[in-house]
């Protein structure tokens, strides 16, 4: 059996160049405890929307999952117990010992939860990583992926009649979000591409991306003048 | 002549997965309850009473059928568990049940004469003798083909046997006869026929050495993946091993059927049902593949081209191969 | 404990699942006929049906020799039926004088109607299999090797017929359609020449960081480690297991043979037997982890079995 999750280790995922990685900067300052509504509010959706995803985790009351977004400055600690299930952020997961942690970019984190990509090919293409219990991990995988998440529907739905406008903002938002992220995958490829390559000295290689991230900055500072 | 038609059975291993498979036009969806009656019993996957009742209402409303796959063997001293599993499909309306064990076949025709049986390649009914023994004894209606056959084979047993063939066309492959693999239980004591998952999660951890992620089910390693590798569940018989000083994929390669290429001759054979495999993946998966699927066999029957399609995205190590339908494989 | 005297339980010489030479198995056979402690001897090609020409001229004639010296011999069947041909050489069984071990179903239904016995690569897992197959005349079903000693015992003591259990040897794990031993050389099954022919005990299998695992056999799949349930025989005969398998090997089968048959009178303690076997097998690790309903490849060192 699978009984000590600590002397595994996971291959850490490096955090993509996205506007995610952005917000994550811009959010750094902020203390975990003022987004703690958000998550309070997902918690609450998912009970009300998706009962069968805490159901599915049944099995395991005595877990204790971890979710890291790697392009954020925070992580999330989620404990399914069917009664009173927690979502709880924090700086990191200093203190606890999860029975399984997942790690990935927030963009495929929700892809995931929203069933638009498919589990097996992410973990096999490494984009997600995980360590600790293999069982709670693909209980928490396939609860999540059988739920049928819409996050735009079940955030509608939670809000009422705010949900129109706010929807709508978040439309715009995601079609300039999407448009960034063309540009600076873009971006990416040229600047980092060639550099990542041939980087084999780690403190040169750090230099170039530094002197990246920054001429990136400079160029979406650029095109946000321009639009 | 007639015009030939063929079922596409689809899987579901969640209520969103059955929604998925049905929206892709699927014709029927096989599922199973969420404990160890079925042979794709993974942690979080599945079907309680209210779903499969839910899953039921969804699908027949939009003309699909539902089919309850109950095809492990049951613990000796516990029936029961299968039985109760027999009745519940039953009183919810299933369609049919797929069983492969032949106490639990009995059981079915005598306490429920009027469901319909199919015959799980679980059971291994790779002959015509073998799939008229459970067409005799128990009235079984379609079998499922083991994925052992050649499209020749396949050919001349539909036309010796008076029940309806079904065969996989797509996904996980097993290399040896199904259900008849003790591999994982002797790595894990958990047994496929038994408690029904292959290469259980719950013996599978991945492990860093050095600059690659070792995959273990058990006390052994099944594989290694160097960085930028893409890496794999640790199902035994698709694990790198070695034999005779010799390093390879021994049983198989991680690799998925397909059988877009060779679907005109599997309906030529006389197939009356085409299977896709993957219960336990998500619904991302299921309705990529079953609307691939309803497009080709649509296009055959009508006599089109096969539209092109690639499928590499869902497919295990992104590979592919035509398995035991091509002689070459053996 | 009332577990003393001699214990009643049979003992079987399996089928040889090895591609040995046509004249080494006619001499193995031979020699068993005169010196085998075994109630009963299996012929009959199990594993691959391109096999089986070559030994099959030699059947009548060891038959002869087993029978008359006072020995059971049974057929057992193919275990994964599939060509015209092999579909013709069940028919065939069915229709001769003698025993079948049917090790697929298609044999049980070429069998209905006279008695059988049923082999360890039909999935006889509970009591409703079981009682079915009995109602359909077997008389003798040997158990797939994953069942635990419980399991055993529940199945035993339905008594709806004589219940075998594998003891010794490398045990069958899986068939499959593709050839393994063939696979490994760059051939197909087809045009093998006959590669599994060089593995007298067939083909050990290690992990990538070198740990014995399993062992090929053309296109069976097998443990690497060899079952031995010298320590649990006594037990499991008094929970109504009647009869012991062991599958025959490369080596001296009469003194295996022996060991088991002196365990079960009573007349060797196991741990004795068990350093004797060592020695009859220097190459081979044990295992009994399936008796015990843990992973089939443990070594549990006890005599314990049914509480």
């Amino acid at each position: 059996m699978l009984s000590d999750s600590t002397e595994q280790v996971s291959r850490p995922v490096d955090p993509p160049f996205s506007p995610v990685l952005l917000a994550g900067l811009l959010l750094a300052p902020v203390p975990p405890r003022l987004l703690q509504p958000l998550f309070d509010g997902i918690l609450t959706v998912v009970r009300r929307r998706h009962p069968d995803i805490l159901e599915r985790l049944a099995a395991y009351p005595d877990a204790v999952i971890g979710i890291d977004p790697v392009d954020l400055p925070f992580v999330l600690v989620l404990e399914p117990w069917p009664e009173s299930p927690h979502l709880e952020v924090r700086r990191d997961f200093s203190g606890l010992s999860p029975s399984a942690i997942i790690r990935g970019p927030l963009a495929m984190l929700f892809a995931l939860a929203e069933g638009r990509i498919d589990g097996d090919s992410a973990f096999f293409s490494r984009q997600l990583v995980f360590e600790g219990d293999t069982e709670v991990v693909l209980a928490l995988r396939n609860a999540i992926d059988g739920a049928g998440i819409d996050l735009q529907a079940d955030f509608a739905t939670t809000l009422g009649p705010l949900a129109r406008p706010l929807m709508q903002a978040v439309d715009f938002g995601g079609r300039v979000f999407n448009r960034i992220a063309d540009d600076m995958e873009t971006i990416r490829v040229a600047l980092l591409g060639p550099a990542l390559r041939g980087a084999v000295a780690q403190s040169s290689r750090l230099e170039e991306v530094e002197n990246e991230l920054a001429e990136m900055r400079r160029t979406l500072r650029a095109r946000e003048k321009r639009g | 002549m007639t015009v030939p038609s063929v079922e596409l059975i689809c899987p579901a291993g969640t209520p969103a997965a059955l929604q998925a498979a049905v929206d892709a036009g699927a014709d029927a969806v096989y599922l199973g309850f969420r404990d160890e009656t079925n042979a794709r019993n993974f942690p979080g996957l599945n079907f309680s009473r209210p779903e499969l009742a839910a899953g039921i209402a969804y699908a027949h409303a939009r003309g699909a059928k539902v089919l309850v796959a109950i095809n492990t063997f049951p613990r000796a001293g516990k029936p029961e568990i299968w039985h109760r599993a027999v009745d519940d499909a039953a009183k919810l309306g299933a369609d049919a049940v797929i069983l492969a064990d032949i106490g639990l076949c009995d059981y079915a025709r005598r306490t429920h004469p009027d469901l319909r049986l199919h015959l799980s390649v679980q059971a291994s009914a790779s002959s015509a003798e073998a799939i008229k023994f459970y067409h005799q004894a128990f009235g079984i209606r379609r079998a499922v083909l083991p994925r052992v056959l050649t499209v020749p084979e396949i050919a001349a047993l539909c036309a010796d046997v008076p029940i309806e063939m079904e065969v996989f066309v797509f996904g996980g492959l097993c290399v040896m006869a199904e259900g008849r693999c003790s591999l994982s239980s002797y790595a894990t004591g958990h047994s496929p026929n038994i408690d029904g998952a292959c290469s259980p999660a719950s013996h599978v951890r991945y492990v860093e050495k050095g600059s690659k992620v070792v995959s273990q089910l058990g006390d052994f390693t099944i594989n290694s993946f160097g960085q930028g590798e893409a890496a794999g569940y640790p199902t035994l018989c698709k694990g790198r091993f070695s034999a005779n000083g010799k390093l390879s994929y021994l049983f198989e390669e991680p690799t998925s059927l397909n059988t877009l290429e060779i679907l005109p001759d599997l309906i030529g054979a006389g197939v009356t049902a085409f299977k896709i495999e993957g219960r336990q993946r998500g619904r991302a998966y299921v309705g990529s593949v079953v609307s691939a699927f309803r497009q080709a066999v649509d296009a055959i029957l009508k006599g089109e081209k096969l539209p092109v399609m690639t499928l590499e995205d869902v497919t295990e190590g992104g590979r592919q191969t035509a398995g035991a339908y091509q002689r070459s494989w053996r | 404990m009332t577990d003393v005297g001699p214990n009643l339980a049979k003992l079987s010489l399996g089928p040889l699942l090895f591609n040995w030479p046509a004249e080494q198995i006619r001499d193995f056979y031979f020699r068993m006929a005169e010196e085998g402690p075994f109630d009963t001897v299996h012929l009959g090609e199990v594993v691959c049906s391109k096999r089986e020409p070559f030994f099959a001229k030699f059947i009548p004639e060891v038959m002869d020799r087993l029978t008359t010296s006072g020995k059971e011999v049974v057929i057992s069947s193919l275990a994964l039926v599939m060509a015209e041909k092999e579909r013709q050489g069940v028919r065939a069984l069915a229709e001769a004088d003698f025993v079948v071990e049917a090790n697929d179903i298609s044999a049980a239904l070429a069998l209905v109607g006279r008695p059988f016995h049923v082999g360890p690569f039909v999935n006889v897992y509970n009591e409703g299999t079981l009682v079915y197959l009995s109602g359909m005349g077997m008389k003798r079903v040997c158990l797939p090797a994953e069942l635990s000693g419980a399991t055993l015992a529940i199945l035993a003591a339905q008594k709806s017929c004589e219940i075998e259990v594998q003891a010794f040897g490398r045990l069958p794990l899986a068939v499959s359609a593709r050839c393994y031993h063939a696979r490994l050389h760059d051939l197909h099954k087809d045009g093998c020449q006959y590669v599994c022919a060089e593995d007298a005990d067939g083909l050990a299998v290690d992990t990538m960081d070198g740990k014995p695992f399993l062992a090929i056999n053309g296109t069976q799949t097998m443990s690497e480690r060899y079952v031995n349930l010298l320590g649990q025989v006594r037990s499991l005969g008094q929970a109504g297991v009647s009869r012991f398998r062991l599958w025959p090997h490369h080596c001296d089968m009469v003194a295996v043979g022996r060991l088991f048959r002196n365990v079960l009178d009573g007349q060797l303690d196991a741990k004795a037997a068990n350093r004797q076997l060592a020695e009859l097998v220097p190459d081979a690790a044990f295992s009994n982890g399936y008796i015990h309903g843990l992973e089939g490849h443990r070594l549990i060192d006890d005599d314990l079995l049914i509480a």
